[in-house]
């Protein structure tokens, strides 16, 4: 029974650490450039694609296949910054949202196209290792998705807080008139954010990708996480979201095991219409800034 | 538009599957089934824009709507043998039930959260309809709909007739003071307030009529088709109304009328796979909504104004 | 009875007291000013009194009747009416139409009197158009009377948005900085227009920057600070107030 529990919250925990990667690129978009982006998911759905096709066509090793990903998804971000993303950052957000969200069809779609419909399975040394800790039994993957989670967030924080981009970005999710007058530019910045959630998205889909099949449509379901820990969170704080994010994680896998396997996305999102409605500002109040 | 054009419009409208027959016989099954398509599509429309338009709330629900209704007639009939009036007129109850209670906690939520629900409540939906399968029989679907009219131009009248209902409400709840007050919430609701009127009253209005509707439009559709799956309530049909609401002018009746006219019209002229119209739709929607957000109505519009008509 | 009272209001935010307690009484009939430097919490209490704002403590009572914490649209129902700090109206609507929005709520009950155009609706939609305007012609937008009101200059949406709320004919006007960022004739003309409402009996309450406005009309002033009333009386008792010149120039 414990083991059962134990194994439910591990895997919440590896779903959170996805939803977090995720959820924070998507709530430093929104902090910094003021930017709602429905095509979020597709982020890690391309980033996944790539990983799967440097690991697997390629057969490049693992951390290569991870970094290539990384890298195409990074490019990939600056190209969509430069033609779709700066055409709509000055527009109302519904603007936003429907241009984002055809985005989002557009490449589901293309995806479909290329890769087609059959789901892809990446599996890799540590996703078929099963470690046994006195009885409890989980893939070793599980742990690398968790300590890579940290490891990500930890260096995300020292970006924030250390250098000079960094300090930039925070400025910039706090007064963005300022900025513009004491010379910060304010389009660089928007594009170092953007390519950081990029890597962020490719860096989670690297993680995750061993322990889940990879399939076309998967970025949109991630999306409406993601911005559900995103506005539960306190819209654009990022800590708060990646909180929201785990308890989103972990409530999914409880409510998948315990309550209904079918269900547990809708449960989930019922439970985010909850908080929301229980506390309109988000878990943490409506904060900006990073 | 004036009254003589407008007349002779409905005039060609109720002709069509006549006229198609003398213009083109061969192709008169085809042509006729695209044309109910596209009544059907403008009835969900303009349903969807009393929401998106006149009232300016951006909800991503509406399959969700469409889809309690359509299986709500489908049920009804393969179940419980009931006439398809009976079980179309349930389902506009219905899907405006669930509007109702859903549209009371959702619209508590400020602007983006909205959004994100409306989202999140569809894809609940959708997970329900997928995964019941006691009650909808998940992804076999719900087959054998009775038909309640064999020939495909007494489908076609019978979509027209919808249509009018359709429009004959959005007209009423779209002018005059019901259609001020909607559009007052839309533009500057605190202020709306200050003159006594309740967003929130308006708002669920507009959102439990748009429900109805589709909820109807859903139901005449499972009809049609005899069957009805859960692939129809998903997110692809959101992106197609808001192509063809912003394509065609969101907020306006001709604009809309346009838009699904366009946007049935030239799938089938292209003849496209599903994937690739996906991808035409989802690019055209991104260059509309960027470059002529009012969509084509609002560039007739212009170019009227231009050229001082 | 006093029209309108206040009575120990208080409004927070993220630990900022924007309203410390605030009495205020309005008479019948009467035009009082709320002046104070910027943050004093002048046009949080006009929020907290329309029912945009939730009181954190205190009472608001118009006719003696307990609204506080009301919503916005059931308070204007009453009988209250104002304008916005920046000015507000239907942007898309025409200037008719945006006065026409104001009566509306106020003829009729139900939804479906709204939906459907039985004689009786279009007596009323037909007066109300007639009371619009006059009420544009008293403002001298008359001839943009069809004109959206987003083409509209500030000025004019200034005085369009002070027409609309005089539409519902309500027993008190709060105006919020109705002479800011306009010219000096601009200024007169609205200098007149609240002084006719005065003479006709009307109850209005300013919010203002602009002293010689203030002192000019005013029968009472009412000064804030930092969320508390520290002076009131005649506007000449005020300008010679220690009080209330350290307020204004000692920081």
């Amino acid at each position: 029974m414990l083991m059962d529990v134990l194994e439910q919250l591990v895997h919440g925990l590896t779903l959170g650490s996805m939803y977090a990667m995720v959820a924070a690129g998507l709530a430093l978009m929104l902090g910094v450039a003021r930017l709602i982006n429905f095509a979020h998911g597709e982020f890690f759905m391309l980033g996944a694609y790539a990983f799967w096709y440097g690991y697997r066509q390629l057969e490049l090793p693992y951390a290569v296949a991870g970094a290539l990903a990384v890298a195409v998804m990074v490019l990939w971000g600056l190209a969509y910054q430069r033609t779709v993303i700066r055409a709509i950052l000055p527009r109302s957000w519904h603007v936003q949202l429907i241009a984002t969200l055809a985005t989002s069809i557009v490449l589901t779609n293309l995806a479909i196209i290329v890769f087609g419909t059959q789901p892809k399975e990446v599996p890799t040394a540590l996703s078929s290792r099963i470690l046994d800790v006195g009885g409890f039994r989980m893939a070793a993957q599980r742990l690398l998705v968790l300590a890579g989670a940290l490891v990500i967030f930890w260096a995300l924080h020292r970006f924030v807080t250390r250098t000079r981009a960094g300090r930039a970005m925070r400025a910039m999710s706090q007064n963005r008139e300022a900025c513009a007058v004491v010379g910060v530019d304010v389009q660089q910045v928007a594009l170092v954010t953007f390519g950081l959630s990029a890597a962020l998205a490719a860096a989670a889909a690297t993680l995750v990708s061993p322990l889940f099949n990879i399939f076309p449509d998967m970025g949109t379901g991630l999306t409406l996480k993601a911005f559900a820990a995103v506005v539960a969170g306190g819209f654009g704080y990022v800590n708060g979201a990646i909180a929201a994010s785990f308890l989103i994680g972990i409530t999914e896998a409880l409510a998948g095991s315990y309550l209904s396997y079918q269900y547990k996305d809708a449960i989930a999102f019922l439970v985010m219409i909850a908080v929301l409605l229980w506390r309109p500002q988000g878990l943490f109040g409506r904060r900006l800034g990073i | 538009m004036r009254r003589a054009a407008r007349l002779a419009l409905v005039g060609v409208a109720v002709a069509a599957p006549w006229l198609v027959a003398r213009v083109a016989p061969g192709q008169q099954r085809y042509v006729v089934h695209v044309l109910i398509f596209t009544v059907l599509f403008a009835a969900l429309a303009l349903s969807y824009d009393l929401v998106v338009g006149h009232v300016g709330a951006l909800s991503l629900a509406h399959p969700a709507f469409f889809g309690v209704g359509a299986y709500t007639a489908a049920l009804l009939a393969t179940r419980a043998g009931w006439p398809f009036l009976a079980d179309v007129l349930a389902a506009v109850v219905l899907a405006g039930a669930v509007a109702l209670v859903a549209g009371v906690p959702l619209f508590r939520l400020t602007e983006h959260a909205f959004a994100v629900g409306t989202l999140a409540f569809a894809l609940v939906a959708w997970i329900v309809a997928t995964n019941w399968v006691d009650v909808t029989r998940g992804p076999l679907c719900v087959t054998g709909i009775p038909k309640p009219v064999t020939t495909l131009p007494a489908w076609y009248w019978l979509a027209l007739g919808a249509l009018g209902v359709v429009l004959l409400l959005y007209r009423g709840m779209t002018t005059f003071r019901l259609g001020r007050a909607l559009h007052a919430v839309r533009d500057n609701a605190p202020l709306a307030a200050a003159a006594g009127i309740d967003p929130l009253r308006y708002r669920m209005l507009a959102f439990v009529a748009g429900g109805a509707l589709a909820g109807g439009v859903g139901g005449i559709y499972a009809h049609y088709l005899s069957v009805f799956c859960p692939e129809e309530m998903t997110i692809a049909l959101t992106v197609n109304l808001l192509v063809i609401v912003f394509l065609g002018g969101v907020g306006t009746l001709r604009g809309v009328l346009v838009g699904a006219v366009l946007f049935t019209a030239l799938p089938e002229v292209l003849r496209l796979a599903p994937t690739w119209r996906l991808v035409i739709y989802g690019a055209l929607l991104l260059v509309i909504v960027i470059r002529s957000p009012q969509g084509l109505d609002g560039l007739f519009r212009r170019a009227a104004s231009a050229s001082g008509r | 009875m006093a029209l309108l009272e206040v009575r120990g209001l208080v409004k927070r935010f993220l630990g900022v007291t924007a309203v410390d307690g605030v009495d205020l009484t309005v008479g019948a009939g009467e035009l009082v000013s709320l002046i104070g430097p910027n943050g004093s919490g002048k046009t949080t209490l006009f929020n907290c009194v329309t029912g945009y704002l939730g009181a954190d403590a205190g009472r608001v009572l118009f006719r003696g009747e307990d609204v506080t914490r009301r919503p916005p649209h059931r308070i204007a129902r009453l009988g209250l009416g104002r304008t916005f700090q920046h000015v507000s109206v239907f942007d898309r609507l025409s200037a008719l139409e945006n006065l026409l929005v104001f009566l509306q709520q106020h003829q009729e009950e139900s939804v479906l009197a709204r939906l459907v155009r039985t004689r009786r609706v279009r007596r009323l939609e037909a007066a109300a158009v007639e009371r619009a305007r006059a009420l544009l012609d008293l403002v001298g937008l008359g001839p943009k009377s069809d004109a959206p009101a987003g083409s509209l200059s500030y000025g004019q949406r200034k005085l369009l948005a002070f027409a609309a709320a005089l539409m519902p004919d309500p027993e008190l006007i709060l105006l919020d900085e109705p002479a800011a960022a306009v010219n000096p004739t601009m200024i007169n003309q609205m200098k007149d227009h609240i002084l006719a409402l005065h003479r006709q009996g009307k109850t209005i309450v300013l919010v203002e920057h602009n002293m010689d406005v203030v002192m000019d009309i005013s029968e009472r002033v009412v000064v804030l600070d930092h969320g508390q009333k520290i002076a009131e009386g005649p506007p000449a008792a005020i300008r010679r107030d220690a009080g209330v010149i350290e307020a204004y120039f000692g920081r």
